[in-house]
């Protein structure tokens, strides 16, 4: 509630006016060479209306990770520094070890599930002091699939705010099912470890302020830049053909799934950022259903360039062909359930 | 103290029966109208979090209730506050929500004085009237420390 409040507060109070009404008229008028290659990369679609549809690095480029990624990053940021600085998380990991325990983790395995809630990379970091071999492993997979970072989670609550809740259910369910089979399937222990719980205390503002500074900084340093690679590849397939060639290669995926061939640049975009891909789908005319079970197959099909390039660096082959096959696993069953139950509503 | 302690069960016993039937008139609210919700005059039940308000108050609602037993018992004493810190909690959101969508206008960059105001009056959530009534909790943990 916060989250949304606070993110809609700054995107749809005041960043959608500077960028929609204010900015992207005048860019797309005084930027020369209308048609050109250029002015399709640099600004986008010149008959776009707002910086969701242009997808040029000058627009959309700057708007989703300015606009509406960055006050949802610093919501989540704010209320995460609070809760580490009062002392809160290592109680939470006292309350949920018995249930995380089902699944072969310790209650320490909420910190990192948390901090991917920001962003899977210090996630990933933070599963180091796991105990075993196969508990960091179990965490990274389960991470790298099923916690969306608070970019993706701004994305989402710019475009489907009312299914937002079911998302996070699906995404759940599917953590703690994984984590079951997982754990059963995959050799290793999973042993106990003790943590000291500190007393609580009054938070301050100092800290908080640079936690979240800190944080922010390092979140516009890896974004940034991948949101604007991923415009230029989006708008190169796109003049060159090769989004057509892609839709239609995977076309039988997405006709299984119900979704049009135009999700493909989206797809593609999400190997780069999976925040920017989401942000590409409020560009394509879908229903409210296939908006839904294209945000869930986004968020689960693979993980971020620089989550993975993380994920090559701590996992071993094994372990990232694992993860690799319970990825597409998972796409394919909740692509296939969410077109069965989207059937029997009616809507899909 | 026991006089304390009858009014304490007194104070859970009704304002936990009141919560408790917020929460279920959320939840046949959501269940029924979906997200559009319903307006009883100064009284707002809609958005899409009327699944989460409706559980919380369900929830605090049996743990007031829950505690109205010696009421100045530490260990019941504990559910009632908890279960004001949760109705503070969605009770600061809702307030939150109210001031920051009064702050940007529709043609200006921000509301004039009158338009904010007016923007932050009612219908207001349920959360925002039991909000005065939860506070009443530290009354009683005042008297607890008074006492011993």
């Amino acid at each position: 509630m916060f989250f949304g409040t606070f993110a809609g507060f700054f995107t749809d109070g005041f960043f959608a006016k500077i960028f929609d009404v204010h900015y992207l008229p005048w860019i797309q008028s005084v930027f020369p060479g209308k048609g050109t290659w250029l002015y399709f990369i640099l600004v986008g679609d010149p008959a776009a209306e707002t910086c969701f549809e242009s997808f040029g690095v000058l627009t959309s480029g700057l708007f989703l990770p300015i606009g509406v990624v960055l006050p949802a990053i610093i919501a989540f940021y704010l209320v995460l520094s609070f809760l580490e600085d009062v002392g809160y998380l290592p109680r939470l990991a006292v309350l949920i070890d018995g249930l995380l325990h089902r699944i072969g983790l310790h209650g320490y395995a909420i910190v990192p599930t948390i901090l991917s809630l920001g962003c899977n990379v210090p996630g990933c970091i933070a599963c180091r002091p796991l105990e075993t071999r196969k508990q960091r492993f179990m965490m990274m997979a389960l991470l790298g699939v099923f916690i969306p970072c608070a970019a993706q989670i701004g994305m989402m609550q710019a475009l489907i705010p009312e299914m937002i809740g079911f998302v996070f259910l699906g995404l759940v369910i599917g953590y703690f099912s994984v984590g079951f089979i997982l754990n059963k399937i995959w050799p290793g222990e999973s042993p106990e470890i003790l943590m000291d719980i500190p007393p609580y205390q009054r938070a301050t503002w100092g800290n908080i302020w640079r936690k979240m500074w800190s944080r922010t900084s390092h979140f516009a340093r890896i974004a940034v830049p991948f949101f604007l690679l991923g415009c230029v590849i989006i708008t190169v397939l796109y003049l060159t053909g090769g989004m057509d060639w892609l839709g239609n290669a995977l076309s039988p995926a997405f006709g299984a799934f119900g979704l049009p061939q135009e999700t493909a640049a989206p797809l593609v975009a999400g190997f780069l950022r999976k925040d920017l891909a989401i942000g590409l789908l409020g560009g394509i005319e879908l229903t409210g259903w296939q908006m839904f079970t294209s945000v869930v197959l986004l968020s689960i099909y693979f993980p971020c360039l620089a989550t993975f390039s993380l994920m090559i660096k701590e996992l071993n082959r094994k372990e990232i062909a694992a993860t690799l096959g319970i990825l597409f696993t998972t796409v394919f069953i909740y692509g296939g359930v969410l077109r069965l139950i989207g059937m029997g509503l009616g809507v899909a | 103290m026991n006089k304390k302690s009858r009014f304490g069960s007194l104070y859970a016993s009704i304002f936990g029966a009141i919560v408790l039937a917020f929460g279920i008139v959320e939840l046949v609210v959501i269940g029924t109208t979906g997200m559009e919700g319903v307006y009883w005059g100064p009284l707002e039940m809609s958005g899409m979090w009327l699944w989460w308000t409706g559980i919380i108050f369900v929830s605090a609602g049996i743990m007031y209730l829950s505690s109205a037993t010696n009421f100045m018992d530490i260990r019941q004493l504990a559910k009632s506050v908890v279960a004001s810190i949760m109705i503070w909690i969605v009770a600061g959101m809702a307030i939150f929500d109210k001031v920051a969508s009064s702050i940007p206008g529709e043609e200006t960059w921000v509301n004039s004085p009158g338009d904010f105001l007016a923007g932050c009056g009612p219908p207001y959530t349920p959360a925002i009237y039991l909000l005065p009534l939860s506070l009443a909790i530290i009354y009683f943990i005042r008297q607890r420390r008074r006492a011993f």
